[in-house]
Protein backbone atom coordinates (compact mmCIF):
# COMPACT_ATOMS: atom_id res chain seq x y z
CA UNK A 1 0.00 0.00 0.00
CA UNK A 2 2.68 2.72 0.63
CA UNK A 3 4.57 1.35 -2.02
CA UNK A 4 1.70 2.50 -4.14
CA UNK A 5 1.19 5.76 -2.05
CA UNK A 6 4.38 6.47 -3.07
CA UNK A 7 4.83 5.62 -7.09
CA UNK A 8 1.15 7.91 -6.84
CA UNK A 9 3.29 10.70 -5.53
CA UNK A 10 5.99 10.05 -8.02
CA UNK A 11 3.84 9.75 -10.83
CA UNK A 12 2.07 13.21 -9.80
CA UNK A 13 5.74 14.79 -9.43
CA UNK A 14 6.67 13.25 -12.85
CA UNK A 15 3.49 14.68 -14.19
CA UNK A 16 4.38 18.29 -12.89
CA UNK A 17 7.20 18.17 -14.42
CA UNK A 18 6.11 17.18 -17.55
CA UNK A 19 3.43 19.85 -18.10
CA UNK A 20 6.43 22.26 -17.24
CA UNK A 21 5.45 23.70 -20.20
CA UNK A 22 6.09 25.90 -23.29
CA UNK A 23 5.79 29.92 -23.55
CA UNK A 24 4.69 31.61 -26.07
CA UNK A 25 5.48 35.10 -26.76
CA UNK A 26 3.24 37.27 -28.56
CA UNK A 27 2.65 41.40 -29.61
CA UNK A 28 -0.77 43.19 -29.05
CA UNK A 29 -1.55 44.35 -32.30
CA UNK A 30 -5.00 45.61 -30.76
CA UNK A 31 -5.30 49.53 -29.28
CA UNK A 32 -4.96 47.44 -26.05
CA UNK A 33 -5.91 44.27 -23.81
CA UNK A 34 -7.61 43.93 -20.53
CA UNK A 35 -5.72 41.80 -18.07
CA UNK A 36 -8.00 40.39 -15.64
CA UNK A 37 -7.38 39.12 -11.72
CA UNK A 38 -8.89 35.65 -12.76
CA UNK A 39 -10.11 33.78 -15.33
CA UNK A 40 -13.12 34.91 -16.04
CA UNK A 41 -15.10 37.47 -17.08
CA UNK A 42 -16.78 38.60 -13.97
CA UNK A 43 -13.43 38.90 -12.30
CA UNK A 44 -12.00 42.93 -12.06
CA UNK A 45 -9.70 44.51 -14.86
CA UNK A 46 -6.46 45.52 -12.92
CA UNK A 47 -4.22 46.23 -15.92
CA UNK A 48 -4.26 47.07 -19.62
CA UNK A 49 -1.48 45.89 -22.07
CA UNK A 50 -1.04 48.60 -25.29
CA UNK A 51 -0.56 48.00 -28.26
CA UNK A 52 2.80 47.01 -29.45
CA UNK A 53 3.82 45.34 -26.17
CA UNK A 54 4.90 41.71 -25.71
CA UNK A 55 3.34 39.20 -23.27
CA UNK A 56 4.02 36.28 -22.43
CA UNK A 57 1.62 33.86 -22.53
CA UNK A 58 1.92 30.98 -19.85
CA UNK A 59 -1.39 28.66 -19.25
CA UNK A 60 -4.83 28.52 -20.16
CA UNK A 61 -8.18 27.80 -18.43
CA UNK A 62 -11.26 27.03 -20.30
CA UNK A 63 -11.12 30.18 -22.57
CA UNK A 64 -8.94 32.14 -20.59
CA UNK A 65 -5.20 32.44 -20.68
CA UNK A 66 -2.64 33.51 -18.07
CA UNK A 67 0.09 36.07 -19.24
CA UNK A 68 2.67 37.80 -18.23
CA UNK A 69 3.26 41.64 -19.19
CA UNK A 70 7.17 42.92 -19.88
CA UNK A 71 6.89 44.78 -16.42
CA UNK A 72 6.15 41.29 -14.67
CA UNK A 73 2.26 41.45 -13.79
CA UNK A 74 0.53 38.30 -14.22
CA UNK A 75 -3.06 38.29 -15.09
CA UNK A 76 -5.51 36.65 -17.36
CA UNK A 77 -7.16 37.22 -20.64
CA UNK A 78 -9.58 36.12 -22.94
CA UNK A 79 -9.42 33.85 -25.71
CA UNK A 80 -10.71 36.17 -28.08
CA UNK A 81 -7.95 38.88 -27.29
CA UNK A 82 -5.16 36.03 -27.92
CA UNK A 83 -6.59 35.54 -31.43
CA UNK A 84 -6.30 39.25 -32.20
CA UNK A 85 -2.63 39.17 -30.92
CA UNK A 86 0.42 38.50 -33.68
CA UNK A 87 3.43 36.18 -32.77
CA UNK A 88 7.12 37.68 -32.76
CA UNK A 89 7.61 36.83 -36.51
CA UNK A 90 4.63 39.34 -37.01
CA UNK A 91 2.19 36.55 -38.09
CA UNK A 92 -1.39 35.97 -36.82
CA UNK A 93 -1.79 33.36 -34.00
CA UNK A 94 -2.94 29.62 -34.37
CA UNK A 95 -5.01 29.11 -32.11
CA UNK A 96 -6.70 25.25 -31.52
CA UNK A 97 -9.43 25.11 -33.69
CA UNK A 98 -12.64 24.59 -31.13
CA UNK A 99 -15.39 24.93 -33.33
CA UNK A 100 -17.41 22.58 -36.39
CA UNK A 101 -14.08 22.65 -38.43
CA UNK A 102 -12.67 21.37 -35.27
CA UNK A 103 -15.44 18.77 -34.91
CA UNK A 104 -15.08 17.56 -37.78
CA UNK A 105 -11.02 16.87 -36.90
CA UNK A 106 -11.81 15.42 -33.80
CA UNK A 107 -10.02 12.20 -32.41
CA UNK A 108 -11.48 11.05 -28.99
CA UNK A 109 -14.92 11.81 -28.11
CA UNK A 110 -16.18 10.88 -24.24
CA UNK A 111 -19.54 11.54 -23.40
CA UNK A 112 -22.35 10.51 -19.74
CA UNK A 113 -25.35 9.18 -20.89
CA UNK A 114 -28.65 9.28 -19.12
CA UNK A 115 -32.31 7.31 -20.37
CA UNK A 116 -34.18 4.32 -19.98
CA UNK A 117 -33.60 0.68 -20.41
CA UNK A 118 -36.77 -0.61 -20.85
CA UNK A 119 -38.46 0.29 -17.58
CA UNK A 120 -35.49 1.15 -15.71
CA UNK A 121 -33.78 4.13 -14.98
CA UNK A 122 -30.31 3.78 -16.98
CA UNK A 123 -26.37 5.85 -16.71
CA UNK A 124 -23.83 5.20 -19.03
CA UNK A 125 -20.50 6.44 -19.83
CA UNK A 126 -18.55 6.30 -23.35
CA UNK A 127 -15.36 6.71 -25.13
CA UNK A 128 -15.31 6.78 -28.63
CA UNK A 129 -12.24 6.48 -31.05
CA UNK A 130 -12.88 8.28 -34.60
CA UNK A 131 -10.96 5.98 -37.29
CA UNK A 132 -12.44 8.11 -40.33
CA UNK A 133 -14.77 10.45 -41.16
CA UNK A 134 -17.71 8.25 -41.14
CA UNK A 135 -16.52 5.67 -38.99
CA UNK A 136 -15.93 5.61 -35.32
CA UNK A 137 -15.28 2.33 -32.40
CA UNK A 138 -16.93 2.72 -29.38
CA UNK A 139 -16.63 1.38 -25.88
CA UNK A 140 -19.64 2.02 -23.28
CA UNK A 141 -20.82 1.03 -19.75
CA UNK A 142 -23.84 0.97 -18.40
CA UNK A 143 -25.75 0.78 -14.80
CA UNK A 144 -29.23 -0.01 -15.04
CA UNK A 145 -31.08 0.01 -11.50
CA UNK A 146 -34.51 -1.19 -11.07
CA UNK A 147 -36.50 -2.35 -7.91
CA UNK A 148 -35.96 -6.17 -8.98
CA UNK A 149 -32.33 -5.97 -10.02
CA UNK A 150 -28.93 -4.16 -10.60
CA UNK A 151 -27.92 -4.47 -14.35
CA UNK A 152 -24.63 -3.76 -15.41
CA UNK A 153 -23.62 -3.91 -19.09
CA UNK A 154 -20.61 -3.03 -21.71
CA UNK A 155 -20.12 -2.75 -25.37
CA UNK A 156 -18.04 -2.81 -27.90
CA UNK A 157 -19.85 -0.72 -30.66
CA UNK A 158 -19.19 0.20 -33.99
CA UNK A 159 -20.92 3.71 -35.35
CA UNK A 160 -21.34 5.07 -38.88
CA UNK A 161 -21.81 8.86 -39.42
CA UNK A 162 -23.47 8.88 -42.42
CA UNK A 163 -23.21 12.81 -43.28
CA UNK A 164 -20.44 13.86 -41.35
CA UNK A 165 -20.61 17.24 -42.75
CA UNK A 166 -23.47 17.76 -41.28
CA UNK A 167 -24.13 19.27 -37.92
CA UNK A 168 -27.06 17.57 -36.99
CA UNK A 169 -26.93 14.13 -38.02
CA UNK A 170 -27.59 10.79 -38.24
CA UNK A 171 -25.66 7.41 -37.27
CA UNK A 172 -25.92 4.13 -36.83
CA UNK A 173 -24.54 1.46 -34.87
CA UNK A 174 -23.80 -2.50 -34.12
CA UNK A 175 -22.38 -3.79 -31.14
CA UNK A 176 -21.40 -6.52 -28.90
CA UNK A 177 -20.80 -6.95 -25.43
CA UNK A 178 -22.27 -8.73 -22.05
CA UNK A 179 -25.20 -7.66 -19.57
CA UNK A 180 -25.09 -9.32 -15.76
CA UNK A 181 -28.27 -9.09 -13.81
CA UNK A 182 -28.39 -9.13 -10.08
CA UNK A 183 -31.41 -9.54 -8.15
CA UNK A 184 -32.02 -6.98 -4.88
CA UNK A 185 -31.69 -8.11 -2.19
CA UNK A 186 -35.26 -9.28 -1.11
CA UNK A 187 -35.44 -11.67 -4.64
CA UNK A 188 -31.65 -12.67 -3.16
CA UNK A 189 -33.82 -14.39 -0.10
CA UNK A 190 -36.43 -16.01 -2.56
CA UNK A 191 -33.68 -17.78 -5.04
CA UNK A 192 -33.14 -15.49 -7.55
CA UNK A 193 -29.92 -15.78 -8.74
CA UNK A 194 -27.21 -13.36 -10.54
CA UNK A 195 -26.69 -13.77 -14.38
CA UNK A 196 -24.00 -12.47 -17.04
CA UNK A 197 -25.72 -12.83 -20.74
CA UNK A 198 -23.67 -12.07 -23.72
CA UNK A 199 -25.29 -9.14 -25.65
CA UNK A 200 -26.04 -7.67 -29.03
CA UNK A 201 -26.87 -4.34 -30.46
CA UNK A 202 -28.05 -2.78 -33.44
CA UNK A 203 -29.06 1.29 -33.04
CA UNK A 204 -29.61 4.25 -34.55
CA UNK A 205 -28.95 7.94 -33.34
CA UNK A 206 -28.67 11.77 -33.65
CA UNK A 207 -25.88 13.76 -32.84
CA UNK A 208 -25.95 17.76 -32.73
CA UNK A 209 -22.71 19.83 -32.43
CA UNK A 210 -23.61 22.33 -29.86
CA UNK A 211 -20.56 24.38 -29.41
CA UNK A 212 -16.65 24.86 -28.71
CA UNK A 213 -16.19 21.06 -27.83
CA UNK A 214 -20.02 19.55 -27.08
CA UNK A 215 -22.26 17.26 -28.80
CA UNK A 216 -25.50 16.22 -27.79
CA UNK A 217 -26.40 12.87 -28.49
CA UNK A 218 -29.78 11.22 -28.52
CA UNK A 219 -29.97 7.09 -29.45
CA UNK A 220 -32.53 4.43 -29.62
CA UNK A 221 -30.67 0.80 -28.92
CA UNK A 222 -32.35 -2.72 -29.22
CA UNK A 223 -30.26 -5.11 -27.68
CA UNK A 224 -30.63 -9.15 -27.42
CA UNK A 225 -29.41 -11.04 -24.74
CA UNK A 226 -28.18 -14.58 -25.40
CA UNK A 227 -29.81 -16.52 -22.31
CA UNK A 228 -29.76 -19.76 -21.90
CA UNK A 229 -33.72 -20.40 -22.15
CA UNK A 230 -35.59 -20.96 -25.26
CA UNK A 231 -36.48 -17.86 -25.46
CA UNK A 232 -34.02 -14.64 -26.52
CA UNK A 233 -34.31 -11.77 -23.75
CA UNK A 234 -34.76 -8.36 -25.83
CA UNK A 235 -34.37 -5.02 -24.56
CA UNK A 236 -35.18 -1.58 -25.31
CA UNK A 237 -32.83 1.32 -24.38
CA UNK A 238 -33.45 4.92 -24.80
CA UNK A 239 -30.47 7.82 -24.06
CA UNK A 240 -29.94 11.20 -24.42
CA UNK A 241 -26.24 12.93 -23.42
CA UNK A 242 -23.48 14.72 -24.17
CA UNK A 243 -20.13 14.10 -24.98
CA UNK A 244 -17.00 16.32 -25.07
CA UNK A 245 -14.27 15.74 -28.19
CA UNK A 246 -10.71 16.45 -28.34
CA UNK B 1 73.00 31.53 -19.39
CA UNK B 2 69.98 29.46 -18.37
CA UNK B 3 68.11 32.91 -17.62
CA UNK B 4 69.09 34.19 -21.35
CA UNK B 5 67.81 31.44 -22.96
CA UNK B 6 64.19 30.84 -20.31
CA UNK B 7 64.25 34.89 -21.44
CA UNK B 8 64.49 34.14 -25.59
CA UNK B 9 61.90 31.26 -24.88
CA UNK B 10 59.50 33.81 -23.42
CA UNK B 11 60.20 36.02 -26.08
CA UNK B 12 59.49 33.57 -28.77
CA UNK B 13 56.32 32.55 -26.94
CA UNK B 14 55.31 36.07 -26.94
CA UNK B 15 55.84 36.94 -30.39
CA UNK B 16 54.21 33.83 -31.46
CA UNK B 17 50.86 34.36 -29.58
CA UNK B 18 51.38 38.04 -31.12
CA UNK B 19 51.59 36.66 -34.56
CA UNK B 20 48.12 34.56 -34.00
CA UNK B 21 46.27 37.23 -32.66
CA UNK B 22 47.63 39.02 -35.73
CA UNK B 23 46.54 36.36 -38.28
CA UNK B 24 43.04 36.22 -36.20
CA UNK B 25 42.75 39.89 -36.79
CA UNK B 26 43.39 39.64 -40.75
CA UNK B 27 41.08 37.06 -41.84
CA UNK B 28 37.43 38.30 -40.94
CA UNK B 29 34.94 36.45 -37.86
CA UNK B 30 33.13 33.54 -39.08
CA UNK B 31 29.39 34.63 -39.38
CA UNK B 32 27.96 32.99 -36.70
CA UNK B 33 23.61 32.99 -36.92
CA UNK B 34 22.62 34.11 -33.84
CA UNK B 35 21.80 31.03 -31.56
CA UNK B 36 17.56 32.27 -30.99
CA UNK B 37 15.84 29.96 -30.07
CA UNK B 38 12.84 30.29 -32.15
CA UNK B 39 10.87 26.82 -31.49
CA UNK B 40 7.38 26.92 -33.46
CA UNK B 41 5.42 27.13 -29.98
CA UNK B 42 1.78 27.67 -30.92
CA UNK B 43 -1.09 27.57 -28.93
CA UNK B 44 -1.48 24.10 -28.53
CA UNK B 45 1.44 23.55 -26.85
CA UNK B 46 0.59 26.00 -23.76
CA UNK B 47 -0.52 24.12 -20.82
CA UNK B 48 -4.21 24.01 -20.52
CA UNK B 49 -5.52 23.21 -16.66
CA UNK B 50 -9.19 21.88 -17.39
CA UNK B 51 -8.84 19.13 -15.67
CA UNK B 52 -9.75 18.91 -11.93
CA UNK B 53 -8.54 16.28 -9.80
CA UNK B 54 -8.85 15.30 -6.02
CA UNK B 55 -9.78 13.84 -3.00
CA UNK B 56 -12.00 14.87 -0.01
CA UNK B 57 -12.47 13.66 3.66
CA UNK B 58 -15.82 14.53 5.99
CA UNK B 59 -18.48 13.24 7.91
CA UNK B 60 -21.90 11.65 6.08
CA UNK B 61 -25.10 11.49 8.15
CA UNK B 62 -26.49 7.75 6.45
CA UNK B 63 -30.66 7.88 7.10
CA UNK B 64 -31.15 5.44 10.13
CA UNK B 65 -27.66 4.24 10.50
CA UNK B 66 -26.58 7.05 12.17
CA UNK B 67 -23.08 9.36 11.07
CA UNK B 68 -19.74 8.18 9.58
CA UNK B 69 -16.65 9.52 8.39
CA UNK B 70 -16.45 9.38 4.70
CA UNK B 71 -13.82 9.49 2.09
CA UNK B 72 -13.49 9.98 -1.52
CA UNK B 73 -11.88 11.21 -4.92
CA UNK B 74 -13.11 13.50 -7.56
CA UNK B 75 -12.40 14.42 -11.20
CA UNK B 76 -13.39 17.29 -13.12
CA UNK B 77 -13.52 19.01 -16.22
CA UNK B 78 -13.51 22.45 -16.49
CA UNK B 79 -15.88 23.07 -19.69
CA UNK B 80 -16.22 27.01 -19.22
CA UNK B 81 -16.15 30.03 -16.42
CA UNK B 82 -19.13 29.03 -15.28
CA UNK B 83 -19.49 25.25 -15.89
CA UNK B 84 -18.33 22.00 -15.03
CA UNK B 85 -18.85 18.14 -15.02
CA UNK B 86 -17.41 16.18 -12.37
CA UNK B 87 -17.39 12.08 -11.34
CA UNK B 88 -16.95 11.72 -7.43
CA UNK B 89 -16.43 8.15 -5.86
CA UNK B 90 -16.66 7.96 -2.20
CA UNK B 91 -16.59 5.32 0.28
CA UNK B 92 -18.08 4.58 4.48
CA UNK B 93 -18.52 2.35 7.01
CA UNK B 94 -22.32 3.10 8.60
CA UNK B 95 -23.17 2.73 11.97
CA UNK B 96 -25.95 1.11 14.12
CA UNK B 97 -29.27 2.00 14.11
CA UNK B 98 -30.96 3.31 17.05
CA UNK B 99 -32.86 0.41 17.31
CA UNK B 100 -29.78 -2.21 17.20
CA UNK B 101 -27.91 0.49 19.76
CA UNK B 102 -30.83 0.24 22.43
CA UNK B 103 -32.04 -3.42 21.85
CA UNK B 104 -28.63 -4.54 21.49
CA UNK B 105 -29.78 -7.54 19.47
CA UNK B 106 -29.27 -8.86 16.19
CA UNK B 107 -27.40 -6.71 13.74
CA UNK B 108 -29.85 -5.12 10.80
CA UNK B 109 -26.61 -5.96 8.31
CA UNK B 110 -23.53 -7.63 8.03
CA UNK B 111 -20.12 -6.02 7.90
CA UNK B 112 -19.89 -6.28 4.23
CA UNK B 113 -23.71 -4.94 3.67
CA UNK B 114 -22.66 -1.97 6.03
CA UNK B 115 -19.99 -0.60 3.73
CA UNK B 116 -21.40 2.39 1.98
CA UNK B 117 -20.16 3.41 -1.13
CA UNK B 118 -21.06 5.66 -4.13
CA UNK B 119 -20.19 7.14 -7.16
CA UNK B 120 -22.27 10.31 -9.06
CA UNK B 121 -21.47 12.05 -12.28
CA UNK B 122 -22.50 15.50 -11.81
CA UNK B 123 -22.76 18.96 -13.53
CA UNK B 124 -21.76 22.07 -11.65
CA UNK B 125 -22.28 26.03 -12.55
CA UNK B 126 -19.50 28.50 -10.68
CA UNK B 127 -20.15 31.87 -8.78
CA UNK B 128 -16.52 32.96 -9.41
CA UNK B 129 -15.58 35.84 -6.32
CA UNK B 130 -12.41 36.58 -4.73
CA UNK B 131 -12.00 35.92 -1.06
CA UNK B 132 -9.93 38.94 1.02
CA UNK B 133 -7.91 37.93 3.83
CA UNK B 134 -6.24 40.83 4.47
CA UNK B 135 -5.83 43.95 2.45
CA UNK B 136 -2.78 42.73 0.41
CA UNK B 137 -4.07 38.84 0.32
CA UNK B 138 -6.57 38.18 -2.12
CA UNK B 139 -7.92 34.55 -3.76
CA UNK B 140 -9.89 33.46 -6.80
CA UNK B 141 -13.37 31.67 -5.38
CA UNK B 142 -15.77 29.97 -6.76
CA UNK B 143 -18.98 28.85 -4.93
CA UNK B 144 -20.74 26.40 -7.07
CA UNK B 145 -23.70 24.36 -6.72
CA UNK B 146 -24.62 21.32 -9.03
CA UNK B 147 -26.82 18.37 -9.36
CA UNK B 148 -25.52 14.74 -10.56
CA UNK B 149 -26.91 10.99 -10.77
CA UNK B 150 -25.09 8.15 -9.75
CA UNK B 151 -25.55 4.52 -7.93
CA UNK B 152 -25.19 3.89 -4.11
CA UNK B 153 -24.12 0.43 -3.00
CA UNK B 154 -25.70 0.01 0.72
CA UNK B 155 -27.16 -2.84 2.65
CA UNK B 156 -26.67 -5.13 -0.14
CA UNK B 157 -28.55 -3.38 -2.86
CA UNK B 158 -27.74 -0.94 -5.47
CA UNK B 159 -29.79 2.34 -5.85
CA UNK B 160 -29.89 4.76 -8.46
CA UNK B 161 -29.27 8.14 -6.37
CA UNK B 162 -29.95 11.76 -7.20
CA UNK B 163 -27.41 14.08 -5.43
CA UNK B 164 -27.63 18.14 -4.76
CA UNK B 165 -24.70 19.75 -3.76
CA UNK B 166 -23.22 22.98 -2.93
CA UNK B 167 -20.01 24.26 -2.50
CA UNK B 168 -16.92 26.59 -2.03
CA UNK B 169 -13.67 26.23 -3.83
CA UNK B 170 -10.45 28.43 -3.04
CA UNK B 171 -8.25 28.72 -5.52
CA UNK B 172 -4.67 28.80 -3.17
CA UNK B 173 -2.43 28.58 -5.83
CA UNK B 174 -3.84 28.57 -10.02
CA UNK B 175 -3.66 24.85 -10.01
CA UNK B 176 -4.12 24.14 -6.44
CA UNK B 177 -7.54 24.49 -4.59
CA UNK B 178 -9.40 23.76 -1.33
CA UNK B 179 -13.04 22.86 -1.28
CA UNK B 180 -15.81 22.78 1.27
CA UNK B 181 -18.47 20.48 -0.38
CA UNK B 182 -22.15 19.73 0.99
CA UNK B 183 -24.14 17.04 -0.91
CA UNK B 184 -27.18 15.42 -0.39
CA UNK B 185 -27.39 12.04 -1.77
CA UNK B 186 -31.25 10.72 -2.13
CA UNK B 187 -32.39 7.51 -2.94
CA UNK B 188 -35.24 5.23 -2.00
CA UNK B 189 -34.36 2.17 0.29
CA UNK B 190 -36.27 -0.64 2.15
CA UNK B 191 -33.65 -1.63 4.72
CA UNK B 192 -35.84 -0.79 7.52
CA UNK B 193 -38.66 -1.91 6.13
CA UNK B 194 -41.60 -0.13 4.16
CA UNK B 195 -39.62 2.28 1.07
CA UNK B 196 -39.18 5.37 1.42
CA UNK B 197 -36.90 8.17 0.25
CA UNK B 198 -33.88 8.74 2.47
CA UNK B 199 -31.90 11.82 2.28
CA UNK B 200 -28.24 11.13 3.03
CA UNK B 201 -26.22 14.32 3.90
CA UNK B 202 -22.42 14.84 3.90
CA UNK B 203 -20.20 17.80 4.34
CA UNK B 204 -16.68 17.08 3.14
CA UNK B 205 -13.50 19.20 3.05
CA UNK B 206 -11.17 18.77 -0.13
CA UNK B 207 -7.95 19.63 -1.68
CA UNK B 208 -8.11 19.66 -5.55
CA UNK B 209 -5.22 19.88 -8.35
CA UNK B 210 -6.21 21.45 -12.11
CA UNK B 211 -4.02 20.07 -14.85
Amino acid sequence: MRAVVLGFCLLFALGLQAVKAEELEVKVVEPFVDVHTGPASEFPVFHAVERGETITVLKSHTGWYKVRTRDGKEGWIAKTALAATIDLDNRELLLAESDFAGYQGRTWEFGVFGGRLDDVNAMSVSAAWILTDNIAAEISATQALGDFSDNRMWLVRVQHYTFPEWRFSPYFTLGAGQIRTEPSATLVQSGAESRTNDLLEVGAGVRYYLMRNFVMRAEYKRLTALTERDELEELNQWTLGFSVFF
Amino acid sequence: MDARIFSLFLVGITAATASVDVLAQQTPPPVIEPDLDRREVREADIDSENFEIGVFAGQISIEDFSTSSIVGVTLGYHITENIFAEASYAQADAGQTSFEILSGGAPFLTDDEREYTYYDLSVGYNFNGELFISEGTVFNTDFYLTLGGGSTDFGGESQFTLTLGGGYRVLLTDYFAVRLDVKDHIFSSEIIGEEKDTHNIQYTLGATFFF
